[in-house]
């Protein structure tokens, strides 16, 4: 078997130095942080809206504030606060209105925004410090700041943060988009739970949606993206991770191992299930492996149903799965209790599989991929083994799903065939299609927003809109169900997007010049008379 | 996993055994009998031509050494060594260098990426960056458009990386499916005159080409095939007095 150079999967190699840097990363980068600023600032501005509903009343946003009357400085400070989130909130706008002109920004109005960012930052810390260390409530008039709650406090922070570096550090930030990225991303994804204590709710999104989307998503897009196979099916190797977790780590079969040993057990699993349905499809390409692997993510759903071979525990699935207890010198963690420690867990895995996953397309075996997308009988040709490039695709990306998969057994504790439905492949597929298939930073942006969408606001939007029509005198705005209405958010998305940005959010550069050019080569298969 | 590529190149054959030999090869398509009974010989560092009309079977022959198809019944030895139920991948690494029919390039990869694919079964850094060189010293304007994307280039531009990133595997036998196809008189007299070059600097060339002419002219031997039958062989000088050469092939 020829060596697929796995070994330097760590040891990042680019054998062409002068390789470019896929266009427009540091660009992309730049409308995360300025996008990412606005919607920060504006979310920490109407938190109790977004991060949970009003009626649950545990504090208050800057809003409330705002809307009592003005009496003290703080709430001057706020109000400020207030002109700060607008500036923040129209900036990108005004990118858009300089490149509409093909016009750089003018300096000056970087230098204002980046003035009022440090300024918000400076006013966010003392509004903290005199509610929070010094407790002076007074300043704040009859609804004190001492009640605005920690998250919007964070938000606004970081929201500021993000806007001072976006306008202040622009050319560091196109430069080395991915330093800048992981020096602001990173931070603030580990203290995101120190920010919502608040509202635990949200972490269990940030872990559980949030973070098994995206490794879901990272996953298929090795398959989908990397090597450009159309996979359907791919919610079943998340069911066979699932299902190990839930067999392995549970009553049902009084077995009970650490959660830590079964998620990479439960990529092992997923990742043989993903070479045997690799084999079979390997002359197959686009409609027809898409159709293929529809099957197969019926037929595992199907036999967790009929309860195969008394393991799965037939429709209602298992239940009662361990949360890990994790005992350290100082102090004993419960997974089930504190939901953080899931998020952490999660977080270091995504990261983990974001570096391995980086490598890997830089390596030979992501080179061959791209070569096996462009032109099979070529890439043949010149040495590449299809074969197994293809099955090792098939095979990285249902392992991720099989990790992702016994996380999520361990998050929820019960994992039954529903969970595994055509709907989650397609939500998966949906994910990488609009944030920009085939680029990492895309599917991750693209997990972001369509799990924060589907999972979190169409879930709290019957509130609001309940709120909303007690305020304006609709009543009847409480009656919608909303959740109702998730594929019309899926297919009025994708055709947005592909009106409006075929490629996705972030497109990868191949993408971008499909979309510009060329059509597909004949296949492999053609040629040899065999298709 | 063993690492084929590490492995020194093919030891030079003892003299006397031909680098290439195919023995009553058969292939199909399907039902489609493209190939029936060819024999043919390519000795150490000749350039030989493969002549015929469209789908005559030239390009099937290409495929089956390099591998890409199997033949039904027949040999196919290289150096002696029976290769035709290899893999393509294999074969490539055996040093057979394919530049096929069309070009085929990944053409949403830059010119220095295909190149570097050519290399994709070697791991000597210094031999890559060397061939590299030898290759933009054969191609000048490849070179200018390294960092050009290849489906943007013009034809002849494509030809020349096709068969750079074939020699790109630094391959001591080198398949040339129709270089001439599409391309202007005068790119095509240039790319002519640098196989000849490389043929010179030691690689073995097995060239396809309708263009009987100027295949003959190139090579010092050839075989005509007709509906997937060798017709005639013998030395270019031979086959470019032969009446019925003339009057199939040179339109004389
Ligand atoms: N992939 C294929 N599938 C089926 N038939 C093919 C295929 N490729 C070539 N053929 C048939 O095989 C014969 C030889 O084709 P080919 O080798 O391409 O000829 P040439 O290169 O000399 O033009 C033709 O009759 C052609 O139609
Ligand atoms: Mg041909």
């Amino acid at each position: 078997m020829p060596s697929l150079g796995l070994g330097r999967l760590l040891t990042r190699e680019r054998v062409d130095p002068t390789a470019r840097r896929p266009r427009g990363a540091g660009t992309s980068t730049f409308w995360i942080f300025s996008i990412g600023s606005a919607t920060l600032l504006f979310m920490g501005w109407l938190l109790p809206w977004f991060v949970r509903p009003t009626s649950s009343g545990i504090g208050y946003s800057p809003m409330d504030v705002v809307s009592s009357a003005p009496t003290g400085i703080g709430t001057f400070l706020v109000y400020l606060l207030g002109i700060g989130m607008l500036v923040m909130v129209l900036s990108p706008f005004a990118e858009l209105f300089y490149r509409a002109r093909k016009r750089a920004v003018p300096e000056r109005l970087d230098q204002v925004r980046v003035l009022i960012a440090v300024f918000g930052l400076v006013s966010t810390v003392v509004v903290f410090l005199l509610t929070r260390v010094i407790q002076e409530e007074q300043l704040f008039g009859p609804i004190d700041a001492f009640t605005i709650t920690d998250s919007a406090v964070w938000l606004t922070m970081v929201g500021y943060i993000l806007a001072a570096t976006a306008y202040g550090l622009r050319g560091w930030v196109i430069r080395r988009p991915t330093t800048a990225f992981a020096a602001l991303a990173l931070p603030v994804g580990i203290l995101l739970p120190l920010m919502f204590h608040q509202a635990p709710v949200f972490i269990l999104w940030a872990a559980g949606s949030l973070g098994i989307y995206t490794l879901l998503a990272l996953g298929l897009n090795v398959v989908v993206g990397f090597a450009g196979l159309l996979d359907l099916g791919y919610a079943a190797f998340f069911a066979i991770g699932a299902y190990t977790c839930g067999s392995l780590a549970s009553p049902k079969h009084s077995i009970h191992l650490p959660l830590w040993v079964l998620i990479f057990l439960g990529a092992a699993v997923a990742s043989m299930f993903g070479a045997v349905l690799g084999a079979p499809t390997l002359r197959l390409r686009g409609d027809y492996l898409a159709i293929v692997t529809l099957g197969f993510g019926e037929i595992i759903p199907d036999l967790a149903t009929n309860n195969i071979g008394k393991l799965t525990g037939g429709p209602d699935g298992i239940s009662s799965i361990d949360q890990p207890i994790v005992h350290l010198p100082f102090a004993t963690i419960n997974f089930g209790i504190n939901k953080e420690w899931y998020y952490w867990s999660v977080l270091l895995v995504v990261i983990v599989v974001i570096v391995l996953l980086r490598n890997l397309e830089h390596s030979r075996v992501g080179r061959a991929w791209v070569a096996l997308r462009e032109d099979e009988v070529a890439a043949a040709a010149t040495g590449i083994n299809t074969t197994s490039t293809k099955l090792l695709a098939f095979a990285i990306g249902a392992s991720v799903s099989g990790l992702a998969g016994a996380f999520y057994g361990s998050i929820v504790t019960i994992v039954s065939p529903d969970d595994f439905s055509f709907s989650v492949s397609v939500s998966i597929l949906s994910i990488i299609v609009l944030g920009g298939i085939g680029n990492i930073t895309g599917v991750i942006v693209g997990s972001f927003v369509l799990t924060f969408v589907i999972f979190w606001m169409l879930q709290y939007l019957n509130e609001w809109s309940a709120t909303l029509g007690q305020t304006i005198n609709v009543p009847s705005l409480g009656n919608i169900d909303y959740s109702q209405y998730t594929y019309m958010i899926y297919g009025v998305a994708l055709i947005l997007m592909m009106l409006l940005r075929p490629g996705g959010l972030i497109p990868s550069r191949a993408r971008q010049i499909e979309l510009t050019s060329g059509g597909e080569e004949e296949s492999l298969a053609a040629v040899q008379g065999i298709a | 996993m063993t690492d084929t590529a590490a492995v020194p190149r093919q030891a030079p054959a003892p003299s006397g055994v031909p680098v290439l030999e195919l023995r009553d090869v058969d292939v199909s398509y399907g039902r489609v009998q493209a190939l029936r009974g060819v024999s043919l010989t390519v000795g150490e560092g000749e350039i030989v031509a493969l002549i015929g009309s469209n789908g005559a079977g030239k390009t099937t022959t290409l495929r089956t050494i390099s591998g890409l198809v199997r033949p039904s019944k027949g040999e196919v030895l290289l150096r002696g060594q029976p290769i035709q139920g290899m893999g393509a991948e294999a074969i490539a690494r055996l040093g057979v260098g394919h530049a096929p029919e069309g070009r085929r390039l990944f053409s949403r990869m830059t010119v220095r990426e295909n190149l570097d694919m050519g290399a994709y079964s070697r791991k000597d850094r210094a031999g890559i960056r060397d061939d590299f060189e030898r290759v933009f010293a054969l191609f000048p304007r490849v070179k200018e458009r390294s960092s050009q994307l290849a489906g943007s280039l013009s034809g002849g531009e494509q030809q020349m990386v096709a068969i750079g990133r074939a020699l790109m595997a630094r391959p001591t036998l080198l398949l040339l499916d129709e270089p001439s196809l599409g391309l202007a008189p005068i790119v095509v007299d240039s790319v002519f005159e640098v196989i000849r070059e490389i043929n010179q600097g030691g690689t073995t060339v097995l060239l396809i080409e309708q263009n009987a002419l100027l295949a003959l002219n190139t090579a010092r031997r050839g075989y005509v095939l007709e509906t997937g039958e060798v017709a005639t062989q013998g030395p270019s000088q031979e086959l470019l007095h032969s009446p019925d050469v003339q009057r199939a092939y040179l339109g004389m």
